[in-house]
Parts: C-alpha cells; sequence; structure tokens
C-alpha cells in the first residue's frame, strides 16, 4: 500500500474536502429527483428552505403530496444513507486500527450480524421491553458488543491477529449470528411476510427511513465521532502495533476500550435503521487511504464524507437499477464490495 | 542508578528465560548484552521495557518499580528500539520519527514547532535527510533501523534499550548507529551479537548464557578467548588494536 501520490499539504487536503461536500449535495438533489413520482428540481430547493426554516419563504407551486414525498420520504432517505454509510466507513477505519489489518470492518468481523439478531431479538422476542421505542436499536447495541467480543476472541486467540484468522473468525461469528437471526424470524415471528423481514434484516435497506430513525442515528453518530476526533493520535500510533504503542507511551487498554465502545454502538445503531449493509467499512477507508493517507486527523473526516457519498450514490443506484422496483441496498454494496475484498486479500500484507 | 533488576525470573509456557537475573545500570553506561542465540537476551529487554510483563519489585527505572508506571511515564524513562514488521497500513518516515513524541504532548495538543526541530535534527543525524516524506514501507530494512533509532532518540529519555540495533546494517551505519548512541550521553542497553563493535563502544559487557548472566565487567574482562570457546563454541584469538586500542576478535576456523 505503498503510495507517494498522498496529499500533503493543508489547502490540498481541504480542497479536496470541498470537492466532496460538492458532490454530496449534487448527489443528494439526484437522489431525491430520481424516483416514481417526477418533481420539478427547482421545487426541490424552495420546499427544503421552507420546512427547514420553517417559513413559507417561496410561495407553494406544487402539491401537498410533492412536499411529502420530499420532505417526510426522500430527504430523510439521503440523510440516513449519507449517516449510515459514513458510520459504517468510520467503524472500518476503528477495527482496521484495532486489528492493524485492512480487512477489518463490521460486516467482515461479523459484528453487523450481530447488530442485526439483536435487533431482531428485541423486535421479535421482545426482549429489551424496558427500553421503550429504543428497543431495536439497544437490542442491535447488545447484540454489536456480544459479537464484537466473540470476534476479537476468536481472531486474537493465538496472540497476533492474522487476516486468516481474522476472516475465519468473521465468517463463524457471521454465521453463528445469521443462523440466530433466522431462526427467530422462522420460529417466532408473527407477521405474514417471514421472508421478506429476513431479507430485510440480512441484506440490509434503507427503505425504511424515517425522520425519527434520522434524528436519533444522527446524534449517536455526532457524539461518537466527537469522541473518536479527541483519540486520533492514540489510534495514528496504533497502528504500530499494541506493543510498540505502548513504548511509546500509549495507554493501549484505554485506547482499545474506546475503540470497542465507539464501533459497538455505532454499528449497533446503524443496522437498527437499516440492517447488514456490507463492505461499506472496507472499500471507503482503503479509497481514502490511498489519497489522504492513514493520520486518522485527515483519514476520519475524510472517510465520513466519502462513506456518506458512497452510500448515497449506491443508494440511487439500488433505486433505478430494477426501476420500479426497488433492490436493497446492501446487493449493490456486496456487489462493489466482494470483488474489492478479494482485491485487499490478494494485496494484504499481514499474512 | 538508572536501570536496576533485582531477582527477575520469567517463564514462557513454563520454561525458565530468565533464571535469576539481577543487574545494575549507572548513568550514562554504555552496556552491551552478549550471548548466544537463545539464551534470553530478547525476553530480558522486553521485561525490562515491559512487553513481558516482570512480577513487581524485579525492575526499577531511577528507582522506581516499572510495574507501577503508567505508559506515558514509562515512555519518558525508557526508549525502545527493537525489531518491528507488523506496520501494514504506510506512512511517512517524518510521521514514524514524529510519534517518538508522544508522551511529551498533552492530550490534544498538536505539533509543535520544537517537535519538529527535534525530530529533523535526529533524522540528519541518522543519515536520513531529505527522506522526511519517503514512505516507510518503502525502505530497505537498513534505513528502517535508522528511522526506528530516530524515534527511539527523539522520546529524549535518559535510558535507551535496544535490540540487536545494528542488525541489518552494513558496515558503515553499524558504527555510524553505535557512534550516535555514544554521542547522545544517555544510558544504554543494548543487545549486540557483534562482538568487535561491543568492544568497541561498550563501557561494561554482560555475558548471558541459558537465562542468566555470567560474567559483567569491562570488554577486556568478558571479551576473552576462553569465554568465547565456552560460551559459542567457536576458537578465537584477541588482540588489541594498534590503531584503536581495543580489543580486536578473530575467529578460528575449526580444525
Amino acid at each position: 500500500m505503498a503510495s507517494q501520490h498522498k496529499i500533503r499539504s493543508r489547502t490540498q487536503y481541504l480542497t479536496l474536502i470541498a470537492g466532496i461536500c460538492v458532490l454530496i449535495v449534487i448527489a443528494a438533489c439526484l437522489s431525491i429527483l430520481i424516483g416514481a413520482v417526477e418533481i420539478n428540481p427547482g421545487e426541490i430547493g424552495k420546499i427544503i428552505v421552507n420546512r427547514a426554516t420553517g417559513r413559507e419563504l417561496f410561495a407553494r407551486t406544487w402539491e401537498d403530496n410533492v412536499e411529502t414525498i420530499i420532505w417526510n420520504i426522500r430527504f430523510p432517505r439521503v440523510l440516513m444513507a449519507c449517516i449510515v454509510g459514513a458510520g459504517l466507513s468510520v467503524c472500518g477505519v476503528l477495527m482496521q486500527a484495532l486489528t492493524k489489518n485492512s480487512l477489518a470492518d463490521p460486516y467482515v468481523l461479523g459484528i453487523s450480524s450481530g447488530a442485526s439478531a439483536g435487533a431482531v431479538c428485541a423486535i421479535i422476542l421482545g426482549v429489551f421491553r424496558f427500553a421503550g421505542g429504543y428497543s431495536t436499536i439497544f437490542g442491535a447495541t447488545a447484540g454489536a458488543a456480544v459479537s464484537i467480543t466473540l470476534s476479537l476472541k476468536i481472531a486474537s486467540m493465538k496472540g497476533r491477529i492474522t487476516s486468516t484468522r481474522l476472516v475465519l473468525a468473521g465468517i463463524a461469528t457471521s454465521a453463528l449470528f445469521t443462523a440466530l437471526t433466522n431462526l427467530m424470524i422462522y420460529g417466532f415471528h408473527t407477521g405474514s411476510d417471514k421472508t421478506k423481514t429476513a431479507q430485510y434484516w440480512m441484506v440490509g435497506s434503507l427503505s425504511g427511513a424515517s425522520w425519527g430513525k434520522t434524528g436519533y442515528v444522527a446524534i449517536v453518530f455526532a457524539v461518537a465521532i466527537v469522541i473518536i476526533m479527541l483519540f486520533v493520535r492514540d489510534l495514528d500510533v496504533l497502528l504500530l502495533g499494541d506493543d510498540v504503542a505502548e513504548n511509546l507511551g500509549v495507554n493501549t487498554k484505554r485506547i482499545k476500550l474506546v475503540i470497542i465502545l465507539m464501533a459497538t454502538v455505532l454499528t449497533g445503531v446503524v443496522v437498527s435503521v437499516s440492517g447488514v449493509i456490507g463492505f461499506i467499512g472496507l472499500v471507503v477507508p482503503h479509497m481514502v487511504r490511498t489519497v489522504v493517507g492513514s493520520k486518522h486527523k485527515r483519514l476520519i473526516p475524510a472517510v465520513i464524507l466519502v462513506g456518506g457519498l458512497f452510500t448515497m450514490m449506491a443508494d440511487v443506484v439500488s433505486r433505478v437499477i430494477v426501476a420500479p422496483e426497488e433492490l436493497p441496498i446492501g446487493i449493490i454494496s456486496a456487489l462493489i464490495g466482494a470483488p474489492f475484498f478479494l482485491y485487499l486479500i490478494r494485496s494484504s500484507k499481514a499474512r | 542508578m538508572r536501570l536496576h533488576v533485582k531477582q527477575l525470573n520469567y517463564q514462557i509456557d513454563k520454561t525458565p528465560i530468565l533464571k535469576d537475573i539481577s543487574l545494575e545500570i549507572g548513568e550514562g553506561e554504555f552496556v552491551g548484552l552478549v550471548g548466544p542465540n537463545g539464551c534470553g537476551k530478547s525476553t530480558l529487554l522486553k521485561a525490562i521495557y515491559r512487553t513481558y510483563k516482570p512480577e513487581r519489585d524485579t525492575v526499577f527505572v531511577d528507582g522506581k518499580d516499572v510495574c507501577g508506571l503508567a505508559a506515558r511515564e514509562m515512555a519518558k524513562e525508557i526508549a525502545v528500539m527493537a525489531q518491528e514488521n507488523s506496520v501494514e497500513f504506510d506512512l511517512e518516515v517524518m510521521d514514524m520519527v514524529m510519534y517518538g513524541r508522544y508522551s511529551h504532548r498533552k492530550f490534544l495538543e498538536g505539533e509543535k514547532k520544537e517537535d519538529r526541530e527535534i525530530c529533523l535534527r535526529f533524522i540528519r543525524e541518522v543519515g536520513l535527510e531529505g527522506y522526511e516524506h519517503r514512505s516507510y514501507l518503502s525502505l530497505s530494512g537498513g534505513e528502517k533501523q535508522r528511522v526506528l533509532l530516530a524515534r527511539a532518540l527523539v522520546q529524549e529519555s535518559r535510558l535507551i534499550v535496544l535490540d540487536e540495533p545494528t542488525n541489518h546494517l552494513d558496515i558503515r551505519f553499524q558504527y555510524q548507529i553505535m557512534q550516535t548512541l555514544k554521542k547522545q550521553g544517555i544510558t544504554i542497553f543494548a543487545s549486540i551479537h557483534d562482538l568487535n563493535l561491543a568492544a568497541m563502544y561498550c563501557d561494561r559487557i554482560l555475558l548471558m548464557e541459558q537465562g542468566q548472566i555470567i560474567r559483567s565487567g569491562t570488554p577486556a574482562e568478558v571479551i576473552t578467548e576462553e569465554n568465547i570457546e565456552r560460551i559459542f563454541g567457536v576458537r578465537a584469538q584477541i588482540t588489541v588494536n594498534g590503531l584503536t586500542g581495543k580489543l580486536q576478535v578473530y575467529y578460528l576456523p575449526v580444525e
């Protein structure tokens, strides 16, 4: 992964960030435009400004249902795609720092499957009823916590985490939790469409986006990012290996705990609203690393933006590719991510 | 007393590797650790810099038990240079060296000008000027080794522990590294393979065999024909070099 073409100066970096932001706005507009109901592009901006400011700055030239579609369906979906993608990408970065391996991400390690099983457990068995409306998010986070512990335990059983061990640990964990999810759905789900429910939780979809969900995911995401950004230097040094980091003065126990907690919460919350969307945490950090390098102070902000952009684009593709039907976004991300994963395995240094 | 080891024992998988080791290294001493492969040199060094956890009250740096030190305090006391081969993500030489300043920076504190200057100074000292923005993974083994030395030096600890610092290096850099170390006026404890190199730079040499330190003294006291034959199983002839006044070891073929 040696590259001499990295962005070095601050100006270059900020230009890059600004460029990605522009692309995000363009992608967002595109994403809102595309759909079964045709919408006049000019009206989108007006509706959003009106709604965001709470005033009628622009005279209404559109029908009520158009406003509902834009403001209550498409706009929250775009935001959620952004946050889900950003969250999964950051989780990828965190897991990579923890394992010192570019193959690590919440999906490959089976953490997403664990979160998914937790969410299903909360919904179908009603296990976390005490958490009220937050029982799904609670269940997913608990599932993520169990699976991250299990997966890392298996991966690091004999000291150093090798790529083989990491991937095998992920396969085992993922298989176990996917089986549990299916068991719960087919065994205890009282709803009519079991297959559809199972598919939703296993392949991932953004079709359930709403303002309510987007809101709480955004809050958790923001808090997690602030905490992670406090530890960027520790993350940098941790990439050199636990022993070396310790010798250089890093409190490795603390930073590992921060990583595990943040990755658990982020994965849990993201999966609770979108199911298991694979490979984003693998693809996005790798692409960004080749451009901005592996210093987390620069890596993480760029990964957040690119992750958001990538997922938004994948969402657009998932909606147009078999229109008027909608493909779960997890299928698109897997179609892109799986070949990428193979490529990473080939070029991985730690064998 | 910079470093004080008291009756240190260490086992790996129930096999005793270090047996009742005691040693003292005074302020400013350059001490070499020599011994055959598998005698426990690396284990001893690792136990000192805590990669292997020693028992309480066995290893003291500047009078403080290393078991009671936080990672940051420890890094201020001991800088470590060991073999490293686990870097999967690439980074620039300057960043790599800058990580040596970690323990000097407070939580959330950015890079200071002073940090950069120190890094540049030691990059120059190890002969890597102009390499600041080269990628670490693209360097040769010897260059990597020198980057690691620079990183250990910018840590500005008063004790530096090195595990075979001259491994992989050609002759010029073997001597350059030793020279650079000697010049710092700090306490140095290094395992060294090359007996000639050890004899030239060390104030004192510890000879290790099967987990124990069996000799300690000046190079002339420890590096003797008799010891080399007994410990390494190689016949040797030792003379004093007329030019340097240092010991010179010649290994003789087995007859």
